[in-house]
């Protein structure tokens, strides 16, 4: 017999996990909006990317794509900063820990036992193993700019 | 008051869960920070405090590794992890560890509250 581990979270559970990060850290008056009719090219010129994989029970890659503007934001909010100019590194913390933390409640509902790995941040597109493919896609918005979720999985 | 010791890499969570402390009503407190496990069991040594509040997956040295290299010196300092993973088997882990609880991302003052309660 074989047994094919499951491909990866539901899209639903994705999206769940998303919006609890978000409005936790922060706060419920600007909502992450869904795009269902979002475009398959991510819908922003500057972007920021995080990734973190998880090995073992399951296996597969986490990654968070925002705009720059996004990015800039929430790194504001999450340090509670102002007017303060934002070095790349206080942006390349926030968006990890955002990724980290979705991607470790992904793990949480996946088999287990497995490890995650430390967040991997970049100013630019996420990239993945080409060994794996996309299982779920959360598109949504803040402040009217795209903000990205999305699984990959080996191919089984 | 209280010295609390607050380990993990990601400086914006340290600054996270110092505000969620206040926020819970545990203001007042000496906070110090660690950014790694190496870091955290240095000054859990040095610095003797009350409670340390950890981060999981951290460079360096993790921390379920400084937990259990402070309890396997004998040293019993409350000890609770604020994890972005929070599954059953992590919890048990944490508990075989010596942890007191395990606190998982994303986290509200009220989830602090709960488990602070009978400690600070």
């Amino acid at each position: 017999m074989t047994i094919t581990q499951p491909s990866g979270p539901e899209l639903a559970d994705v999206h769940a996990i998303t919006e609890q990060v978000w409005s936790s850290f922060l706060g419920d008056e600007e909502p992450l909006l869904p795009r269902f009719d979002a475009e398959p090219f991510f819908p922003a010129e500057t972007v920021w990317s995080a990734a973190v994989s998880v090995h073992g029970g399951w296996t597969g890659t986490v990654t968070v794509e925002l705009s720059s503007g996004v990015a800039q934001s929430l790194t504001r909010l999450m340090l509670a900063m102002e007017d303060e100019p934002l070095d790349d590194a206080d942006v390349a913390d926030a968006v990890g820990e955002l990724v980290n933390m979705v991607g470790g409640n992904v793990k949480s509902l996946m088999p287990g036992p497995s490890a995650l790995t430390l967040p991997v941040v970049a100013a630019g597109r996420a990239a993945h193993s080409s060994e794996l493919t996309e299982v779920a896609r959360f598109d949504a918005s803040w402040h009217g700019e795209p903000v990205r979720v999305s699984v990959h999985a080996p191919q089984s | 008051m209280s010295k609390i010791l607050v380990a993990d890499d990601s400086k914006v969570m340290r600054q996270i869960v110092v505000r969620t402390l206040r926020q819970a009503g545990y203001s007042g407190h000496d906070v110090i920070e660690a950014e790694n496990g190496r870091v955290c069991l240095e000054k859990a040594l040095a610095e003797s405090p009350d409670l340390i509040l950890s981060d999981w997956n951290m460079p360096e040295m993790n921390g379920i590794d400084c937990l259990s290299a402070l309890r396997s010196g004998g040293n019993q300092t409350p000890f609770g992890f604020v994890t972005s993973e929070g599954s059953e088997e992590m919890r048990t882990r944490a508990a075989s560890a010596g942890a007191l609880f395990l606190i998982a991302k994303p986290f509200t003052a009220e989830t602090f509250q709960e488990h602070l309660g009978g400690i600070l």
